[in-house]
């Protein structure tokens, strides 16, 4: 980590340090390092949390290890396509903004084609694709990245303007919100339209604006909970699970023993009980809980702080970027770490019964094939960011 | 910072304070993640693992092994066998309509009533078949099925089967006493269950254990009193002179006269407790213990006993009797026919009513009522036995002379066949009582002294007298032994007065006269086939059960190996009903 904070110095006078360079490195170090242990920790703990369930389940044909094959080939595919994304120059991402994210809503939109879209436990989210099962939802996180940074930046001189700047994107993301809410997918709709927001607001969007919308968001999201069922059955389990502990609250009330029999250390690695069949989505949603379990409070405390590391190294990559008047990357790297943060905070908020209970994983740790190789090539556009960040500071074209 | 080279257009249209607001917001929002993730790991533990705990920590009990019964020679009277209960949790059990198929035929159920219990899918626990044999339960093992488990119980097994079952009783399911001994001993037969507090996923396998395990205290074994051979000897001729009489129901009991211990109690109809399916109360019913009747004249002798006791008579005293009515009051009571003057001896052989009268109204009501009361009447008995009753023997006090006079052959109040054969070990003995028992004795019972024991002695000859040949129950002989006894055909309460064709039919006797050794105390309840005297239904199932009881027990004869005199037809004494 030295290196790393020494290297930090030399880029931008980050933190500090003496300005005296021996050596650029060519990508962050410190990001890779990160997000390579996150992984490697959910690998275990996805196997840990999974092992019991896998070998109890007739359709995993009773394989232990069934879901540890597939998260190894989810973390494989995902090295990959990182890699392949780290070559694409970040002018190239902005040009292919806008197609890529029709092909995402296209995406939405077949999975909802009954036929070509497959639902597990009356959520309509994946298009089966031979080796793997695609979920378009996941892709749609990344794409609305992109393509609100591109608009952003194309329409920089209307953005203060409702009508001009804010409008065509609303509509966009109204229809796209329409798309999510009929998988349904409400973690994901959460996801895309604050990332949208947050995108323009930082490019510059009427702050009276946008605080007005948030007002105007918070109102229709409460009257959504309270017009679906499906949904406000997930508020009510959440507001107190122990009134409905056997029922709505089931779910959640395993999970907060889970933390509560973590206590400081936890009951160590591979001794969760509550993933004993417990606790329903142990190895996808409710990761956490099991983490939570099994190697207590610190183990909580480290994965937190390593996802804030990496959210806080994205808006600073980002700040950097436009430092260096690179607009579309600044806008990308603070776009990926805002869906990082705010997906991670969501998902352990409803872990810790803060939230109410969505279908959201764990960056960069639950088990699904779609989240893992969205997450790697996200983190792989933030690093290529941060890579042209540092040609352009050694005077080196981008 | 970052702030230190900006371009002033570019600060204008991207301001970084938004993006350090973002950055903020995001950190409020972990920051409250760490105070819950403190909150509920470091502070709110307690509360949180005490609800874990009621839903993963469960105690498994560990069975003690019920004690075996025993009769007086260690014979097995009932066992517990280890079984095992099939039970699934239906929402778990994934199986293919061929493994299904397999599970019914191991089971050995029809397989839509499996289906029927399998498709409960709300349920957590289904019992599929309870109490298999433990190679049957391996064969449903063997189809390894998830969501189907088996748990480890006893069975009661009773090897006597019908022949012991009033005594025995019988156990549930869970292995508690329901009836008889079973249910008299139940605390110390079945000792206490251990247990494991463990932690079990959701599907109920074990996961570990928590706590140290506490090993079952096991039951003890209990030794009866019954002797199996007497057991069955009394049993199968019970059952012979039921069905030959064609009555209602039956009773027999066997006291040692030495030691107070019951060697044999039956009743008919009797259930085969291996076997319970369509259980009726009637079959259930222990007569011996717990029903109470009017006995009738095997009553006489304790009244007759207290007046020679009291020297109120003598052996010698003769009483008119004929001509065969008499009246007390504006009431008559009558014997069957005339039989003129009759000493005590002959009123007890002929079993007279109006001699017996007599006799009781020269007794003080309170001092026969004292005489019952001390002989065991109208208390329930001292014998650790569920559901044995007092009969019942009214205060002295409401005693109108006609009633102390029928009370004196046995009407008016109601007694226990066990509480008759009790009585009668004061002739049977030097003239006192002594408690029974279910449980082996280990030495001579201590008595309460009763009447004098040269009274007892007199009893004793009269009582021998009655069933010899002469008297009411010749039928009642033993060959080789010198045998004692009085019959009862007491009329059957019906409504408010008393039935003229339902009888039931009793007698009680002891042998060998010389150095009594057991007491036979048998009842006929109803018998249809046209005889209905206690001589003629109950005297021969006395007679062939003591004969071979006192053979089984080697007691040495005390009368000549020749026949038995039998009376003709026409000489037959018949009792007063």
């Amino acid at each position: 980590m030295a290196r790393t904070a020494s290297l930090r110095g030399a880029i931008g006078g980050f933190g500090g340090g003496t300005v005296a360079p021996s050596r650029f490195a060519d990508y962050d170090e410190g990001l890779v390092w990160v997000s390579v242990l996150l992984l490697l920790i959910g690998l275990v703990m996805v196997y840990s949390a999974s092992i019991a369930f896998a070998e109890g389940s007739s359709f995993t044909g009773h394989r232990p290890q069934f879901f540890l094959v597939r998260h190894l080939i989810s973390l494989g595919m995902g090295a990959l396509a990182g890699f392949a994304a780290f070559q694409v120059p970040m002018d190239k991402w902005q040009r292919w903004a806008l197609p890529l994210f029709l092909l995402g809503v296209a995406g939405l939109v077949v999975v909802l084609i009954p036929g070509l879209g497959r639902s597990v436990n009356g959520a309509r989210r994946w298009i089966p694709l031979g080796l793997m099962n695609v979920q378009p939802s996941e892709i749609m996180k990344l794409l609305a990245v992109l393509y609100t940074a591109d608009y952003t930046v194309r329409k920089a001189a209307v953005m203060h303007s409702l009508k001009q700047g804010f409008m065509p994107m609303a509509i966009a993301m109204i229809f796209i919100g329409w798309l999510l809410l009929r998988e349904p997918d409400m973690g994901a709709f959460v996801v895309v339209v604050t990332i949208a927001m947050g995108i323009m607001f930082l490019g510059g969007m009427n702050a009276r604006l946008f605080f007005g919308l948030i007002v105007v968001l918070g109102v229709s999201f409460t009257l959504l909970i309270t017009f679906s069922e499906y949904r406000r059955i997930r508020v009510i389990g959440f507001m107190n699970p122990w009134d409905d502990a056997f029922g709505k609250g089931y779910q959640l009330s395993h999970a907060l023993i889970a933390f509560g029999r973590g206590e400081w250390f936890g009951v160590g690695l591979g001794g969760s009980v509550e993933k004993l069949f417990y606790l329903p989505e142990a190895h996808t949603d409710f990761l956490l809980a099991v983490i939570a379990e099994e190697l207590g409070l610190v183990g909580v405390l480290v994965i937190i702080m390593m996802f804030f590391w990496l959210v806080r190294r994205a808006f600073e990559i980002g700040r950097q970027a436009l430092a260096l008047e690179r607009v579309f990357p600044a806008l990308v790297a603070q776009g990926i770490g805002l869906w990082l943060g705010v997906q991670t905070l969501i998902n352990m908020g409803v872990n810790m019964g803060l939230l109410p209970t969505k279908g959201l994983t764990l960056p960069l740790m639950s088990f699904g094939g779609s989240g893992i190789l969205m997450n790697c090539v996200a983190l792989a556009v933030l690093l290529r960011v941060d890579y042209e960040n540092r040609r352009l500071m050694r005077g080196l074209k981008s | 910072m970052m702030n230190s080279a900006p371009s002033p257009v570019l600060q204008l249209r991207l301001p970084l304070w938004r993006s350090r607001m973002m950055l903020a917001f995001v950190f409020a929002g972990f920051m409250t993640l760490v105070g819950r993730a403190v909150f509920l790991q470091a502070w709110d533990t307690d509360f949180l693992q005490q609800k874990g705990k009621s839903r993963t920590v469960r105690d498994i009990e560990i069975p003690a092994y019920r004690g075996k019964i025993t009769d007086r020679n260690g014979e097995i009277l009932a066992s517990s066998t280890p079984v095992r209960s099939i039970w699934a949790i239906p929402d778990d059990v994934k199986a293919s309509r061929d493994q299904l198929r397999d599970l019914a035929r191991a089971l050995d159920l029809p397989v839509d009533e499996l289906d029927k219990k399998l498709g409960d899918t709300d349920r957590e626990f289904v019992y599929l078949k309870r109490q298999l044999p433990p190679e049957e339960a391996e064969k449903v093992a063997e189809l390894n099925l998830p969501g189907v488990f088996q748990q480890r119980e006893f069975r009661r097994y009773y090897p006597a089967g019908e022949v012991a079952a009033h005594v025995l009783g019988f156990t549930g399911m869970d292995e508690n006493g329901q009836e008889g001994i079973e249910l008299a001993y139940q605390q110390s037969l079945a000792g206490k269950n251990g247990s494991r507090r463990v932690v079990k996923d959701r599907r109920g396998n074990i996961v570990e254990d928590v706590a140290g395990v506490q090993a079952p205290r096991e039951g003890k074994d209990l030794a009866l009193s019954i002797d199996s051979k007497i057991q069955y000897l009394a049993y199968s001729q019970l059952k012979q002179a039921v069905e030959l009489h064609k009555a209602k129901a039956g009773g027999i009991v066997i006291l040692d006269v030495k030691t107070g211990e019951v060697l044999a109690l039956a009743n008919l109809p009797t259930f085969n407790p291996n076997n319970r399916n369509n259980l009726t109360g009637q079959q259930l019913r222990n007569r011996v213990l717990t029903d109470s009747f009017e006995p009738g004249s095997v009553m006489k002798p304790f009244t007759i006993s207290l007046a020679l006791d009291e020297g109120k008579i003598t052996a010698d005293s003769t009483f008119q009797t004929a001509p065969g009515r008499y009246k007390i009051g504006t009431a008559t009571i009558s014997d069957s026919h005339a039989m003129g003057i009759l000493n005590v001896s002959q009123i007890i052989e002929k079993s007279s009513n109006i001699g017996t009268a007599q006799i009781a109204l020269k007794l003080q009501r309170e001092d026969m009522w004292n005489m019952f009361n001390r002989s065991g009447f109208g208390t329930a008995p001292q014998v650790q036995f569920p559901g044995a009753v007092g009969g019942r023997v009214r205060p002295a006090k409401s005693w109108r002379p006609i009633e102390q006079a029928t009370m004196g052959y046995g009407y008016g109040l109601s007694v226990s066949l066990l509480q008759l054969a009790r009585g009668y070990t004061i002739f049977a003995r030097d003239g006192d009582i002594i408690p029974v028992t279910f449980q082996k004795a280990e030495g001579p019972a201590v008595g309460t002294q009763i009447i004098a024991p040269q009274v007892a002695h007199m009893m004793r000859g009269m009582l021998e007298l009655a069933a010899g040949p002469h008297g009411t129950a010749p039928r009642a002989q033993v060959m080789g032994y010198r045998v004692a006894g009085k019959t009862g055909t007491a009329h059957k309460q019906e409504g408010n007065g008393y039935s003229h064709d339902k009888y039931r039919a009793s007698f009680v006797g002891f042998a060998p006269v010389s150095n009594p050794r057991l007491v036979v105390a048998v009842m006929i309840d109803e018998p249809s086939d046209g005889r209905y005297y206690g001589g003629d239904v109950s005297g021969p199932v006395f007679s062939s059960v003591m004969g071979a009881a006192l053979r089984a027990l080697g007691v040495a004869p005390d009368a000549p190996m020749k026949p038995i005199v039998l009376p003709s037809a026409a000489e037959q004494v018949r009792e007063n009903t």
